[in-house]
This record gives C-alpha cells, sequence and structure tokens, in this order.
C-alpha cells in the first residue's frame, strides 16, 4: 500500500475505476431507459404504458410468471423433502435432472418445448386430435417458464431442509403430530425465508423470459405476447417509446423485487 | 412449585399410592445394531409407576439409542417396549404418547412460550376453552408467566427446558423422556433445576428415564440409576446399590474414584501379597484360589498412625504417605502400600506386580485416598509418614481381564473429567 501523508490512496482509486468500468455497462444503459422513455413527457409515456397491447403484454407476462411460480415453489417443496428426507438409489441424479434447465439456453428449451408439445411433437400428435393444442397459447408459455425457472425455487429451499435440525420435527411428532402436521405448523415456517426468497426469484426470472417464450408463444399480440416479447416487437416496428415504456415498467419491477429480496430477507429468516 | 397446581392438572393420573408399584415403562431385550457395529445389546429394565430412572454412562454407550427406541423414533433390531402394560413396539412415535425432553429441547423457533405448550392439544383439536385453561395452569406450574409471549430465542437455557417440559406435559404423556436435561446448563443451574424437576416428578406421578454422564447427577435424579457401558446394561439399582454394592468393576470406577487390588481368594479372605483380608461373606460366590479384585473407594480408607484402627475397619497393611493435596470440602492424598508380591508358584504367570510404572519404577502399591476436613485436622499427616491403612468397606470384584491388569492401578474419575 502507498501512502501520501498517511492516507491510502489505494482505496480511492479502486472504488473510483470500479465505478468507472460499471459505469458504460450497468449504469448507463439503465439510466439511458429513464432518460429516454420520459424526455417527451409523462404524458407520452404514460400513453404508451396504457396502449391496450401493452397492458395486454403486461398482464399476461404476470399471469404466466405467476402460474410458473406456484408450480415450481411447490414442486421444490416436495422435491426438496423428498431428495433431503429420503436416501435412495438415484438421488443424486435426480438432484442434478432437476438444476439441469438453469445451464440449458432458453432457445433450447423452447425448441425442445415445440419438439414436443408442437403440432407434429410426440405429444403434441396425440392430442391435436382432440382440438387441443398447447403450443402458441398462454399455457405454452407458462411450460416455457416453468422449464427455465424449474431448479430456482427448488435450489433456494433444499438447503435449508438439509440443515434443518430433525429434532424439531421428531419432537412434533413424538407430542402427538401427523406427518402432514408436523410439515404444516413445523418444518413450513422454518422454510418461510427460503420459500419467499425461491418464489421471488422464479417469478423476477419468469417475468423477463424471452428466448424460450419467443419461440413457444408464436409471439401473438393480444394473444401470446408478454411483456418482454412485445418491446422486442414494437422495437422492431421503430416504436420505440412503446417499448420503452414496457422497458421501464419491467426494470422497475426487477428493482422492487431485488430490494425485497435484499432487504426483507433478514426479517423473514428471524421473527 | 405449588402441589396444589400440579396434582389439579393431574387429578385424574394421581392414583392412590399403588403397593407394588406396576412396571409403567418396560423395555424387554432389546438390541440394536448400526451398519454392523452393535450399538444395544439385550437391554432389559422397567420403570415403575413414578419412579425415575437414569441412565448412566460414558459417551456413545448408546444412551440416546435407548431413549429414541422407547419413543418411537428408532426401530429396534430385537426387543420390545411396553407403556403400562401395552406393548407398543409397533406404533409410531406420535401414538406412544411420550413425553421427550430433546438435549437443545428442540421448541419450535417460530411460536411463543405459549403456542408451543399449546401445540400438543392444539394437533389433537381440543376446544379452544381447555386448551386455554390448560396452557395457563401449565405456563403458571413452570413459573413463566411474564414469558408466555415470547419467543424460545429469547428465553434462557432453564426457560426454555422449563417450556419443553411443559409442553409435554399439555397431552399427559405416560412417561417423560429426558436426554441429559441438563447438559446446556451452568453448574448452579443444574443444581437448581434436577431440585425443581425432582419435585416436579414426585408430585405428578409420571414415570421418567434421565440421561446423564454426570455421576452425581445420576446419584441425586435417580431413584435407580442404570449403568450402561458400550451397549449392554452392567447394573441396575437403587443409588446406594450401585455405588456401595457395585457389581462389576466398571460401574465401581465409573460411579465415584475406587482403588483395585488384584488378589486370590483364600480361605474365606482375599489374598494380597503377604496380606489376608478376611471376608467369608464377600468371598462366598467365589472359588478357592479364584483371582479377584478388592474394591473400596478413598473415603472408606481409615489412616492411623499410632497403630490403631477402630472396631469396624479391617486391618489391610501399612503404608507411606506420599502426596496430600486439600481438594476443598475433604484431603487427598496418595499412599503407597507395603504390598510385597505372593511368588507365583513355577511355571505360573505372575498375578500381579509391585512395579510401578513411574518414570522412578518405585515399589509398593499406590492407592488414593480421601479424609474429611475433622479427620484430616486430628490427625494431621506429612509426606513420608508411615501409617497403619484400614478399611470401613469394600467388594470383592471378580477379576475378568487377568493377563492385562496392573496390581495396583488405580482408577480416579477425578483426574480424567
Ligand atoms: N443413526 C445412527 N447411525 C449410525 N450410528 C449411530 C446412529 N445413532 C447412533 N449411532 C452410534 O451408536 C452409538 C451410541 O450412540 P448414542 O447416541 O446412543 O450414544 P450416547 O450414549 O447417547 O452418547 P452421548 O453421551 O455422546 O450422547 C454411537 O457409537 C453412535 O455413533
Ligand atoms: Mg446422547
Amino acid at each position: 500500500m502507498r501512502h501520501v501523508r498517511g492516507f491510502d490512496v489505494v482505496k480511492p482509486l479502486s472504488v473510483t475505476a470500479m465505478i468507472a468500468i460499471m459505469f458504460p455497462l450497468v449504469l448507463l444503459p439503465l439510466a439511458s431507459i429513464f432518460l429516454f422513455g420520459t424526455s417527451k413527457g409523462l404524458g407520452s409515456f404514460w400513453a404508451a404504458l396504457t396502449a391496450p397491447e401493452a397492458i395486454f403484454a403486461l398482464q399476461l407476462s404476470m399471469v404466466t410468471s405467476f402460474w410458473a411460480t406456484v408450480f415450481n415453489v411447490i414442486f421444490g417443496l416436495f422435491a426438496s423433502y423428498v431428495l433431503s428426507r429420503y436416501n435412495f438409489w438415484g438421488r443424486n441424479a435426480l438432484i442434478v435432472i432437476i438444476s439441469l434447465p438453469t445451464a440449458i439456453p432458453t432457445a433450447v428449451a423452447g425448441f425442445a418445448l415445440l419438439l414436443l408439445w408442437g403440432p407434429y411433437g410426440t405429444l403434441g400428435r396425440l392430442i391435436a386430435p382432440h382440438g387441443v393444442q398447447v403450443m402458441f397459447t398462454a399455457y405454452a408459455v407458462i411450460l416455457a417458464n416453468i422449464f427455465v425457472t424449474f431448479p430456482l425455487a427448488f435450489g433456494v429451499i433444499k438447503p435449508v431442509f438439509d440443515t434443518m435440525s430433525r429434532s424439531l420435527e421428531e419432537a412434533s411428532a413424538t407430542i402427538g403430530a401427523t406427518r402432514w402436521q408436523t410439515f404444516w405448523h413445523v418444518t413450513l415456517p422454518s422454510l418461510r425465508g427460503a420459500i419467499v426468497t425461491g418464489a421471488l426469484l422464479t417469478f423476477a426470472r419468469a417475468v423477463g423470459e424471452f428466448g424460450s417464450t419467443i419461440l413457444v408463444s408464436g409471439n401473438l399480440a393480444n394473444r401470446t405476447q408478454t411483456a418482454p416479447l412485445y418491446i422486442f416487437a414494437k422495437f422492431n416496428e421503430g416504436q420505440v417509446e412503446a417499448a420503452n415504456a414496457v422497458a421501464i415498467v419491467l426494470a422497475l419491477f426487477s428493482f422492487a423485487i431485488f430490494s425485497v429480496l435484499f432487504f426483507a430477507r433478514d426479517w423473514l429468516d428471524t421473527e | 412449585m405449588q402441589p396444589e397446581e400440579i396434582t389439579n392438572i393431574f387429578s385424574s393420573e394421581v392414583a392412590e399410592p399403588v403397593a407394588s408399584p406396576a412396571a409403567a415403562t418396560s423395555v424387554r431385550g432389546v438390541s440394536k445394531s448400526f451398519r454392523g457395529t452393535v450399538v444395544l445389546e439385550d437391554i432389559d429394565f422397567d420403570v415403575a409407576m413414578g419412579e425415575s430412572l437414569v441412565l448412566l454412562g460414558a459417551s456413545g454407550s448408546g444412551k440416546t439409542t435407548i431413549l429414541r427406541i422407547i419413543a418411537g423414533l428408532e426401530e429396534p433390531d430385537t426387543g420390545r417396549v411396553i407403556l403400562h402394560g401395552k406393548d407398543v413396539s409397533e406404533l409410531p412415535a406420535r401414538e406412544r404418547g411420550v413425553g421427550v425432553i430433546f438435549q437443545a429441547y428442540a421448541l419450535f423457533p417460530r411460536m411463543t412460550v405459549e403456542r408451543n405448550i399449546a401445540y400438543g392439544l392444539r394437533i389433537r383439536r381440543r376446544p379452544r376453552k381447555e386448551i386455554n385453561e390448560t396452557v395457563d395452569e401449565l405456563i403458571k406450574l413452570v413459573r413463566l408467566e411474564e414469558h408466555r409471549h415470547k419467543y424460545p430465542s429469547q428465553l434462557s437455557g432453564g426457560q426454555q427446558q422449563r417450556v419443553a417440559i411443559a409442553r409435554t406435559l399439555a397431552y399427559k404423556p405416560q412417561v417423560l423422556l429426558f436426554d441429559e436435561p441438563f447438559g446446556a446448563l451452568d453448574a448452579q443451574t443444574r443444581v437448581r433445576l434436577r431440585r425443581e424437576i425432582r419435585i416436579l416428578l414426585k408430585h405428578i406421578n409420571v414415570p421418567a428415564i434421565f440421561i446423564t454422564h454426570d455421576q452425581e447427577e445420576a446419584l441425586e435424579l435417580g431413584d435407580r440409576i442404570a449403568v450402561l457401558n458400550a451397549g449392554r446394561l452392567e447394573q441396575i439399582g437403587t443409588p446406594d446399590e450401585v455405588y456401595n454394592r457395585p457389581e462389576t468393576e466398571y460401574v465401581a470406577t465409573f460411579l465415584g474414584a475406587a482403588n483395585l487390588l488384584l488378589g486370590v481368594v483364600t480361605g474365606g479372605g482375599v489374598e494380597i501379597g503377604t496380606v489376608n483380608i478376611h471376608a467369608p461373606e464377600e468371598t462366598a460366590r467365589f472359588r478357592e484360589g479364584q483371582s479377584v479384585k478388592l474394591v473400596f473407594r478413598p473415603e472408606d480408607v481409615y489412616l492411623s498412625r499410632s497403630g490403631a484402627l477402630p472396631e469396624n475397619c479391617q486391618r489391610l497393611t501399612n503404608g507411606v504417605v506420599e502426596e496430600i493435596h486439600f481438594v476443598g470440602a475433604y484431603e487427598r492424598l496418595t499412599l503407597r502400600l507395603d504390598l510385597i508380591a505372593r511368588q507365583p508358584t513355577e511355571g505360573a504367570p505372575p498375578l500381579y506386580s509391585v512395579t510401578i510404572n513411574t518414570n522412578e519404577k518405585r515399589t509398593g502399591i499406590p492407592i488414593i485416598v480421601t479424609r474429611p476436613k475433622p479427620e484430616a485436622n486430628s490427625t494431621r499427616l506429612q509426606p513420608g509418614d508411615r501409617v497403619a491403612v484400614g478399611l470401613t468397606a469394600f467388594r470383592v470384584l471378580p477379576n475378568f481381564a487377568l493377563a492385562s491388569e496392573r496390581a495396583g492401578s488405580i482408577v480416579d474419575i477425578h483426574k480424567t473429567t
């Protein structure tokens, strides 16, 4: 360390350097969404945001992400319970398989779903004659969201399960509780923090999902177009303001979720 | 604790004192192995109604495993568990009605004191009024009135333990199982709490099994003590029996300090070197010439400078005082006895050797003696003094591991713990 008059110059230098690097890479792009989106006044921003297509896209994103989150949290809980309470052959293989979707490119995930459920897909062929079509509907968006966010809730909940002391559950059993009562009154409350964290992560990731959604949804305005797809479509059509308004909402939304994760976690984990 | 309150809660349970107490809990021939390692071997004992039994044993001797088997948290390989005459071996933990106070209490962290105590009744879907009344009574019983809305993490160790006890009492358990209930507490609190628990148990008349590896705790808490060694029950009996009449060397040395001298049964006595201790009753169960151990506690030794010994005192031999320590309440001396080895017959292995394994290779068998302060003050001794050594009490035990034993091995648990 070089000290100038007892002052450590490395510290302010390195902090400045760090911010200088982050500035063009992260901070400027984020700032430009807000700068550009509001440059023509709040009125035009509001008009762009309340366009029916935009509202529909935002709603669709929220609804599909919600159901994907519900499913993945419940499944994540169930899978964590099974995989940390029981030891069986192939257990580690299952853990790897559950975690796999994070490592798969989202376009590949969407493509795989198309191959399975599409009109000529393995399962799609079976259900098509019954007039049921999954692909290019909101259900396809949910399926894609489930697939790409599959391991997130599990990944947060499982470690908590693993470290949870068995004696609480054993105490509950000796007191006379059924397995279900024990799970509901004893295990679940201890997982509250992990469940909320897992749900928020899943939801945030699902709302932003693009690569797989664009393949399986068909990107039909007012039918299967999610918010990220809307941004993409409007930008391609040259309607930058329209795209920007929705982008601002998504960005603010991520900030909100991130703040909850960051600040509320301690609160959830204690009390 | 107010007795009225206690009997109030347990009014339905408190029976007339029974002349011959029926077994409230029986463990019959329980064995258990974990991955081929035998942890419990043919464990057999009963606990009577209102009685408290202490399972005493070194770490890893299988105490917790016994408790878990009684509670239904572990399945024995063989054997049965019978609660109040009912074989519960096949029942899951939740149907056994056993109260377990876990080592770290295992209170539910997200429930207040009240809700922890109410848990057993809530899951049984009892009417709210009954739940509230019982919880109120129990909170009063364990004196946690000011803490009823607190969470476990806001309580001291002793308070947490009282919550854990109240939580099990709420559903009127058939037997209470305590796994090292005082392990996490400081010495003073321990002593206070175990008195409290003992009073409580006497009033509610629920049988209890305690686990401990603290001999003092065992002697104070137990109506009877079961000494466990490596998965086997060494001895089970009243504190007086296991302390004063140990049946094995392990029990003698685990409960308190003991001096062990190797000897041979000869003519109604024990021959140790050149002396013969007259003990017709004690040696009656051994055959002539059998190798035995004379076991006596440090406090059962009487030292006399004049050579005169009181009436009730068997003369052992003479000895030289080697070291003197004051250990608070009493005086502790190391003594070397003048015991000369009897020459082994031709070809036979030496029964004992009197060479002591110290740096100096001194001879004479060392023993440890403790004397209460009045005695120490009336007969002051110095290192080097020659004294007559008498025994006020001793035991003769079979000598199992003959070849590996040294003559004057001293086992003193105060030194090792
Ligand atoms: N679930 C288990 N799997 C394998 N081995 C076990 C299991 N539970 C206990 N053991 C082994 O059984 C032996 C007895 O364990 P136990 O917990 O009953 O001892 P303990 O007397 O309670 O000891 P401590 O005083 O240290 O609590 C130990 O050697 C332990 O390693
Ligand atoms: Mg134990």
